[in-house]
C-alpha cells in the first residue's frame, strides 16, 4: 500500500496495540463457540481422565484420594478386562464390517432407477429413527424361543439341536446383539453412501463403458475410488460409536452368559454405576479412548493418502 | 474404419417421440458433421450409436453387423463428450490407457502406446497430472487422446471443442483435421460451429426436430440447399430470405422493382425469394434491382457486412469484401447476382431452375 491509513497510531505501542487487537478479533467472534465447547466437552473430559488417577468410590468410607497409575496397573491384571477389550474389538469390527457391506449393497441397490425409489429410499431411514432401546428389547424377543420365531428356524434349518436361545448360547451369543446393530445401522451407511453415490457424474460411467469397462470393472475403477474418502470418514465415526454403543448388549443379554457378551462400555457402565466406583471406571474409560485415538489417527492418515475429487 | 449405417431408427422417451424415422449412411473413414438447432435430436443420435442409448426402433449397423443391443463396451466406438468426462481420480497416463487396463493388455505396450500419443498430442510432459491439474485445452486433448490410444472402429464427438476459446477452437479444429487424415477411421461430430462444420466435414447432416433435412458436402447445401430451413441454418450471416410471388419471369416481393429471373420457368406462383449477402453488389441507377437505407455497418476487416433497409421488404444484408466506406444513413443500390439467386416453394422446397440440377433432398 501506497496510501497511509490516518487512522493509524504511528506511535510504536499504538501500532502493536492495533496489530494485537487484529490478530485477537476472530478469537473474540469464536469465544460464545469456544465456551459452550470448552464447557460440555473439554472440562468433563478433564474432570473424568482426572477420576482415573483417584481412588474414587462411593462405597468406601474415605473421600477421594490421588493414587496415581493404580488403578491402570490393577487395570493391566484384569482378566475381565482384557475379555471385555476381546469382545469389543469382536463386537466393533463384525458389526461394522457387516453394516458396511450391507449398508454399501443397499446404496449401490437404491442408486438404480426403479419404480417407488424415493419412497422406499425414505422407509429405509427408519430403524435408524427407533430408539436402540426399543431395537434390542424388540430383537431380545425375537431371540426367545417362547415368544419369538428365530430359535424355531435356526432349530428347523439344522443350525441347533433345539430351540434354545441363541442369546444363551456363551459361544455364540455375541452374534445376538451383532445382530440386531447391523440391522439397527445399515441405513447411516446406507444413506451416506447414497449421497455420495449420487454425487459421481453418470458421465463417468459412460465414458467407462465406452472405454470398455464391466460392470464390476466401472465398480472397482471408477465407483469405489470416488466411494473411498467417504467410506473412511463414516467407517471411522460408525466405528467409534459401535464401540461406545452399550445399549444393545445391556438390554439382549447383560453381558452374560458368563460374560461372554461383555464389551467395555458396558463393563465401565457396570463398575460406575453398579459398583459405584468411579475411578477405576474412569480407568477404563480412558483405555477405551486411547484405543480410538490410536485407531482414528491410523485412519485419518489412511483418508490422506487418497485422492480426493 | 466402419461403416455406420441407420434404417428408419426412432427413438422415444416413454410418450414424448423425439425421432420418428431417420436413416443415414456413413461410409467407410468419412467424415460426418451434424449440425441443427438445439434440441433437434443430435446427441441423442450419437449416443444411440454408441450405445449409451437405446433405440426405441429400427436397425443400426456397424459394417453389416446388427448392434443395437450389444452394449457399448462391445461396439469398440470412442466417444468425445462435451466436457470430457475425464476420470478426476486418475493421472493423465492412466485417464489415456484405461481401456487398454480394461482390456489388460501388456503394460509394456500400454505405455508405448500412450507415450506415443501423448507426443502426438503434446501432452507429453503431463502425463503424471490429475486433470484438475490441466487447462481447458489440455483436457481436451486428454479426452482425445484417451479416444484415439484405443484405436477404435469409429470416433463419435458430441461438441469437443465448444468449451474452448476461439483461438484454441481453431487449433484443436486444425488438429482435428489432421488426426482425421492420419487415421483415416470414421468420425461422426456434432457442433453449433459453422466454420467447424464447413471445415472440417466430408458431409454435413442438417436435423431438425428429430428429422434429417438434408445430406451433402459442406458446398452442396452451402450452394443449393434443399429447403428454406437449410438455406436460413447454413451460412452466417444467414441468407436472405423474402417472401414475394413469381409472375412472368419476375419475383415481385413489394409492388414496385420486381427482380426478373430469366433463368426461371415457372408458373405464377408463391415463392420465397432467397440469395446470399456475398452475392449482391453495390449497383447505381438501372443496374440496381432496388434501393436500401443503410441502418448498420459492421466492419470486420476481411469483409463489411452492410444491414440495408429497403422499402416494403425489410432488412437486406449484404457482404462487401475489404473495408468499403459505406456510412450509416446511406442510401445505397443493390444488385443481385441472377445465378445465384435459389427459390423455394411455398412449402419451403427449393425449385430448380434452367442448367441446375435438381438438389438432393
Ligand atoms: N432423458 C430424456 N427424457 C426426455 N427427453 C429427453 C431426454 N434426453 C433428451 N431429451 C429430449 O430429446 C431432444 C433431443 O435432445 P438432444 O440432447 O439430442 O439435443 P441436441 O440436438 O444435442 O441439442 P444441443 O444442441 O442443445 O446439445 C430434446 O428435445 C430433449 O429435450
Ligand atoms: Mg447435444
Amino acid at each position: 500500500m501506497i496510501t497511509k491509513n490516518d487512522n493509524a497510531p504511528d506511535t510504536l505501542p499504538g501500532r502493536f496495540q492495533a496489530r494485537f487487537g487484529r490478530l485477537l478479533e476472530p478469537y473474540i467472534y469464536l469465544s460464545p463457540a469456544l465456551v459452550l465447547i470448552a464447557l460440555v466437552m473439554f472440562i468433563p473430559l478433564i474432570i473424568g481422565i482426572s477420576f482415573s488417577f483417584q481412588k474414587y468410590s462411593l462405597i468406601s468410607a474415605s473421600g477421594p484420594e490421588w493414587i496415581g497409575f493404580a488403578n491402570f496397573e490393577k487395570l493391566y491384571g484384569d482378566r475381565r478386562f482384557w475379555n471385555a477389550a476381546r469382545n469389543t474389538l469382536f463386537w466393533t469390527v463384525c458389526s461394522v464390517v457387516l453394516q458396511f457391506s450391507l449398508g454399501l449393497g443397499l446404496a449401490l441397490l437404491l442408486n438404480r432407477p426403479f419404480f417407488g425409489r424415493r419412497i422406499v429410499q425414505a422407509l429405509i431411514l427408519l430403524p435408524w429413527a427407533v430408539p436402540g432401546f426399543l431395537t434390542g428389547l424388540t430383537w431380545a424377543w425375537l431371540f426367545n424361543p417362547i415368544i419369538g420365531p428365530i430359535s424355531h428356524w435356526m432349530f428347523a434349518l439344522g443350525l441347533f439341536s433345539q430351540p434354545d436361545s441363541l442369546l444363551a448360547d456363551p459361544q455364540y451369543a455375541m452374534w445376538g446383539p451383532i445382530v440386531a446393530n447391523v440391522w439397527y445401522g445399515i441405513p447411516c451407511f446406507g444413506v451416506t453412501l447414497l449421497a455420495a453415490l449420487q454425487s459421481i457424474p453418470d458421465e463417468l460411467y459412460e465414458a467407462g463403458a465406452m472405454d470398455g469397462a464391466s460392470a464390476w470393472q466401472s465398480f472397482t475403477k471408477i465407483t469405489l475410488p470416488f466411494l473411498a474418502p467417504m467410506i473412511a470418514i463414516t467407517v471411522l465415526l460408525r466405528t467409534i460409536w459401535v464401540a461406545n454403543f452399550a445399549d444393545l448388549v445391556f438390554i439382549m443379554t447383560g453381558g452374560g452368559p458368563a460374560n461372554s457378551t461383555q464389551i467395555l462400555p458396558n463393563y465401565i457402565f457396570t463398575t460406575a454405576f453398579r459398583k459405584l466406583d468411579f475411578g477405576y471406571a474412569a480407568a477404563i474409560s480412558v483405555a477405551l479412548l486411547v484405543l480410538l485415538f490410536i485407531y482414528a489417527g491410523i485412519l485419518l492418515h489412511m483418508r490422506r493418502t487418497l485422492v480426493k475429487v | 474404419m466402419a461403416k455406420i449405417e441407420l434404417q428408419n431408427v426412432a427413438k422415444s422417451y416413454a410418450a414424448l417421440e423425439i425421432m420418428s424415422d431417420l436413416s443415414l449412411t456413413i461410409e467407410h473413414g468419412e467424415f460426418v458433421v451434424l449440425v441443427g438447432p438445439s434440441g433437434c435430436g443430435k446427441s441423442t443420435l450419437l449416443r444411440m450409436i454408441a450405445g449409451l442409448e437405446s433405440i426405441t426402433k429400427g436397425d443400426l449397423y456397424i459394417d453389416s453387423d446388427r448392434i443395437n443391443d450389444k452394449a457399448p463396451r462391445d461396439r469398440d466406438i470412442a466417444m468425445v463428450f462435451q466436457s470430457y468426462a475425464l476420470y478426476p481420480h486418475m493421472d493423465v497416463a492412466r485417464n489415456m490407457g484405461f481401456s487398454l487396463e480394461i482390456r489388460k493388455e501388456d503394460k509394456a505396450l500400454k505405455t508405448d502406446r500412450v507415450q506415443r500419443i501423448a507426443d502426438k498430442l503434446g501432452l507429453d510432459t503431463f502425463l503424471d497430472r490429475l486433470p484438475k491439474a490441466l487447462s481447458g485445452g489440455q483436457r481436451q486433448r486428454v479426452a482425445m487422446g484417451r479416444a484415439i490410444v484405443r484405436d477404435p472402429k469409429a470416433f463419435l464427438f458430441d461438441e469437443p471443442l465448444s468449451n474452448l476459446d476461439a483461438s484454441l477452437r481453431v487449433g484443436m479444429r486444425l488438429e482435428i483435421a489432421r488426426l482425421h487424415r492420419e487415421l483415416g477411421a470414421t468420425m461422426v461430430y456434432v457442433t453449433h460451429d459453422q466454420v467447424e462444420a464447413m471445415t472440417l466435414a466430408d458431409r454435413i447432416v442438417v436435423m431438425n426436430l428429430g428429422n434429417i433435412e438434408q445430406v451433402g458436402t459442406p458446398i452442396e447445401l452451402y450452394e443449393t440447399p434443399a429447403n428454406l430451413f437449410v438455406a436460413n441454418f447454413i451460412g452466417s450471416p444467414n441468407m436472405n430470405l423474402f417472401e414475394g410471388a413469381f409472375r412472368d419471369g419476375s419475383v415481385v416481393i413489394s409492388s414496385d422493382n420486381p427482380v426478373s429471373l430469366p433463368d426461371y420457368d415457372l408458373p405464377a406462383q408463391a415463392v420465397h425469394f432467397g440469395i446470399r449477402p456475398e452475392h449482391i453488389r453495390l449497383a447505381e441507377g438501372d443496374r440496381a434491382d432496388c434501393t436500401g437505407l443503410v441502418e448498420v455497418v459492421e466492419r470486420l476487416g476481411s469483409d463489411t457486412i452492410v444491414y440495408a433497409n429497403v422499402d416494403g421488404w425489410g432488412i437486406v444484408v449484404v457482404r462487401l469484401n475489404g473495408t468499403a466506406d459505406t456510412q450509416i444513413g446511406d442510401s445505397i443500390g443493390l444488385h443481385f447476382d441472377r445465378a445465384q439467386v435459389r427459390l423455394f416453394d411455398a412449402d419451403g422446397k427449393a425449385i430448380a431452375h434452367a442448367g441446375q440440377s435438381p438438389t438432393r433432398q
